[in-house]
């Protein structure tokens, strides 16, 4: 540890400016401060919406994710295992299978270890993938515009292969975090500027460029195809759910409500399981990293436009019958009201904001989801939305607070 | 030539300023960001893109052309309308011409070929250049706008036809894994926001080749 | 700048300028007009030959090749929805017949009967293609549409003698979404069609584009491939499929020309 540090010290005054290498500042101070505890510490805003300290608070977000990591590791597996048909174990092909004949691991759906290895190949390239390119372009930008390097970009690289089916080609997630990184980030001047999470950026790219290989019933289950046994479906529950041509409630009967919970369902890689993104919630409210109001914003307007859309019914979409309760634990919704919404760049920094931002982003997508038949799984659609309104709804509150002010002072 | 002006009788630098600079360094879509609606529309094509690019010029010329003939004799008080009758009255033959020739391709631009009429940069300069300028200058400027704007158009349709489609005006230059290839179609390219993100890189890059077309803020 | 200025020539270079404006519209507009009228008609009969195999789809083909074909081996006729007959051939001329147009004139059409399709209006002829092979019918090219995800399919649907069986089939105007519901536009997928049966053995417009891949016509003639990623267009095909082969589109006709009632 003290070579290391001595390394460090003795290259330090080549990075500062007038040194030799003062263009590559960006990089030693990201390498600097990953293992060493940096000489200053960021006392002011870091940025420009919000003054906790940024590396910590970055942290912490990683580490309320880390239920959901597992959860999609696990899934994937899980889900995999199940789909194989046992008789065709010999049929599979490619490096995956190979990594497991050679460790040894099997395709045992009741065995934990083997799901979560055989998700974890999965899982694990494509959030190297997205680190490696992002974080080329990250450094690409720090070096040429000579800014930072941010930990911002630490959640970013996690949120966005979470948002991604498992069977994701990893040349279109790098394509995917590039735009993320490149177009919605860095363009407009790097973190703290951009008004688009740039994760869900990436992931819009994705859907409207590659949808078939992002979208549908084929790509959520790794195992879909050949290999798969006789009549699976593959789909989520969410298109199961959509496809309903009985009533809600008949429809419905069949399906587990906790299992859906749980997350042991079809679905991106993350996003299955509410009740790891629950927790990761509950870490964020706790160490107030993530905004409480924005999450119960969220959830209130889900359940007022879910109980609209039940009181004004139909008969030929079955899905205005939907209670809200479904609406919380099926596609993105809780992934996107934990991680996503709540990033605080790109979310609103007034308060009162925070409840509307929140109650928009809800309704929008039990909106979306019953109304256009297009796009079931909206809610990445949606919060992308709200953050190109959320300058507009603090830029009003900011003048309505001043304008009544003004009134106050003249009274 | 009429585009000679009578005063020196030769092609001179003002004739050719009045040609090049809107190609480049004053291009109506990079710098004035004018005429973005159509550019969004119809570039899905090279083919597209080089028929509308060939309206929008036959349009801006001619129109300079006849506002400026007229400029000397137009009340104050109808200028615009003039100008937007002139101009519609091009538009509407251009319009005819392509439906009894190239009738498939005038279906795909549908609405947008009669939407030239509302296109700035025609309107633009006919009344900011042509009704203070002679005709043949009037006429090089329709011209070289009109080629400023179809240049950028050809560009956005290049990218949006080889990235989208895997071909160019027509030919097949990436071989699409669905028929046998290798290349994967980008679906973005296909729609009409990857226009606008292909102007906005286009833009980027003209303002980095040229510092001084940024603003100071 | 006063003379300029004066109401009265105000008004005089006004009048003058709209009379050159319109006379160079009209001229353009009226000398134009048959030119304009071909080109449409080429378009759909184009279209007509593509669905029925005679023309490559992307070929390309001028006014003359079109005619040449119409004029020997195709004969276009009428046919009237609620009875299902041919209507007498010097009535009108068929080829110039606009179904299109002919659904939106309140004197040519009818409401449509309530379906899935989206279909709202139904003109009360229908125009079919004969093909001729030999002085007798070897196809027949109906047409078809429908509402798909962002706006209303238009096709052609090229049929076999036997009035059952799909020959080919083309959607030459659609608003699907590029690269998903786009695909229907796509001649792979079209041609996936060849073979398929429209109708079950009872007779009932069943044909189906399902989810997944279908077996080849002759184990699984009810289903053609479906369109990853778009189950609505796919749905949107089937349905629209399924009107126009039903009692409310040309399944009348259809009907009686299998049972020799109608013949050329």
């Amino acid at each position: 540890m003290k070579a290391l540090e001595n390394l460090l010290a003795r290259a330090a005054p080549h990075f500062e400016p007038g040194g030799r290498l003062s263009r590559f500042h960006a990089i030693f101070e990201a390498t600097d401060t990953f293992i060493m505890t940096p000489p200053s510490v960021t006392r002011g805003a870091s940025h420009v919406r919000d003054s906790i300290d940024l590396k910590r608070m970055m942290t912490i977000v990683v580490i309320a994710m880390l239920p959901c990591v597992f959860m999609a590791m696990y899934n994937t597996g899980l889900q995999a295992n199940m789909a194989l048909d046992p008789m065709k174990l010999a049929t599979l092909t490619g490096w995956r299978h190979e990594i497991m004949r050679a460790l040894g691991f099997g395709y045992d759906a009741r065995s934990l270890a083997q799901c979560l290895f055989h998700g974890s190949l999965y899982f694990l390239p494509l959030y190297a993938v997205t680190l490696a390119v992002g974080g080329f372009w990250e450094v690409l930008f720090a070096v040429v515009r000579r800014h930072e390097i941010n930990e911002g970009f630490l959640v970013t690289s996690m949120i966005f292969p979470l948002t991604l089916p498992a069977t994701a080609p990893l040349w279109q997630a790098a394509l995917g975090i590039t735009f993320g990184v490149v177009v919605a980030k860095e363009v407009f001047g790097g973190t703290g500027m951009n008004f688009l999470n740039p994760a869900l950026a990436g992931r819009a790219f994705m859907f409207f460029a590659y949808p078939a290989d992002i979208s549908g019933d084929t790509v959520w289950v790794a195992m879909y195809g050949v290999n798969a046994v006789d009549g699976f479906s593959g789909a989520t529950l969410l298109s199961t759910m959509r496809s309903f041509t009985t009533p809600f409630d008949e429809a419905s009967a069949s399906l587990s409500w906790a299992n859906a919970f749980l997350g042991f369902e079809p679905g991106s890689l993350g996003e299955t399981s509410a009740l790891a993104c629950l927790i990761g919630a509950a870490i964020l409210i706790v160490t107030k990293v993530g905004s409480w109001r924005i999450m119960a914003g969220v959830a209130l307007g889900t359940i007022a436009m879910a109980l609209l859309f039940n009181a004004i019914g139909s008969t030929t979409n079955h899905w205005f019958a939907m209670p809200f309760w479904w609406h919380m634990v099926l596609g993105g919704w809780a992934f996107g009201t934990a991680f996503m919404a709540t990033d605080p760049v790109t979310a609103p920094f007034t308060d009162r904001g925070r409840w509307i931002y929140g109650f928009g982003i809800g309704a929008l997508i039990v909106m979306i989801r019953v109304l256009n038949p297009a796009y079931p799984e909206s809610v990445f659609l949606v919060i992308l939305f709200m953050n190109v309104m959320s300058p507009l709804i603090d830029y009003f509150l900011v003048r309505g607070n001043i304008q009544r002010r003004k009134r106050r002072v003249q009274a | 030539m009429s585009a000679i002006s009578p005063a020196t009788g030769a092609f001179g630098k003002r004739e050719r300023a009045a040609l090049l600079d809107p190609i480049l360094t004053n291009n109506p879509i990079g710098v004035q960001v004018l005429g973005i609606c159509s550019a969004l529309a119809v570039t899905t094509r090279i083919d597209k893109a080089l028929v509308m690019g060939a309206g929008v010029i036959l349009v801006t010329m001619l129109a300079n052309l006849a506002v400026s003939l007229v400029r000397n004799h137009t009340p104050g008080s109808i200028r615009i309308i003039v100008q937007l009758a002139i101009i519609a009255s091009l538009v509407i033959v251009f319009d005819q011409v392509l439906k009894a020739t190239l009738y498939e391709l005038s279906l795909e631009l549908s609405v947008f070929v009669g939407l030239i009429i509302t296109n700035c940069i025609v309107m633009g300069r006919a009344e900011g250049y042509a009704m203070s300028n002679p005709p043949g200058l009037s006429l090089l400027d329709g011209l070289g706008n009109g080629l400023g704007y179809a240049l950028v158009l050809f560009l956005v349709a290049f990218f949006r036809e080889l990235f989208g489609a895997g071909k160019v005006l027509g030919f097949v230059v990436l071989p699409l894994a669905k028929d046998g290839g290798w290349y994967v179609p980008n679906g973005l390219m296909l729609l009409a926001p990857s226009g606008l993100l292909l102007i906005a890189g286009l833009i980027w890059l003209l303002r980095t080749l040229k510092p001084e077309l940024q603003e100071k803020d | 700048m006063s003379r300029l200025d004066s109401p009265r020539y105000t008004f005089i270079f006004a009048t003058v300028m709209c009379v050159v404006c319109a006379a160079l519209v009209s001229v353009a507009a009226v000398s134009l007009a048959p030119r304009q009228k071909a080109n449409a008609r080429l378009y759909m009969e184009k279209n007509v030959l593509v669905a029925a195999g005679l023309v490559a789809p992307g070929q390309n083909v001028g006014l003359g090749d079109v005619e040449r074909v119409f004029q020997s081996d195709i004969k276009v006729r009428l046919v009237d929805f609620a009875t299902g007959k041919l209507v007498p051939e010097g009535e009108r001329n068929a080829r110039d017949y606009d179904q299109r147009a002919a659904r939106s004139d309140p004197a040519a059409s009818r409401e449509a009967p309530a379906n899935d399709a989206g279909i709202k209006r139904v003109a009360n002829r229908g125009v079919v293609y004969f093909v001729m092979k030999d002085g007798k019918v070897d196809q027949m090219v109906i047409s078809v549409e429908g509402l798909g995800m962002w706006g209303t399919i238009y096709g052609f649907l090229a049929l076999d003698k036997d009035a059952v069986t799909v020959r080919g089939i083309t959607y030459y105007d659609h608003r699907e979404t590029p690269g998903l519901g786009g695909e229907i536009g796509n001649p792979a997928w079209q041609a996936m069609w060849k073979g398929r049966r429209g109708y079950d053995d009872r007779g009932n417009a069943r044909i189906t584009v399902i989810k997944g891949q279908a077996g080849p016509p002759e184990t699984d003639p009810l289903s053609v491939d479906g369109l990853s990623g778009a189950t609505i267009t796919s749905n949107a095909v089937t349905r629209l499929m399924r009107f126009w082969l039903s009692e409310d589109g040309y399944g009348r006709f259809l009907n009686r020309f299998r049972e020799r009632k109608e013949v050329l």
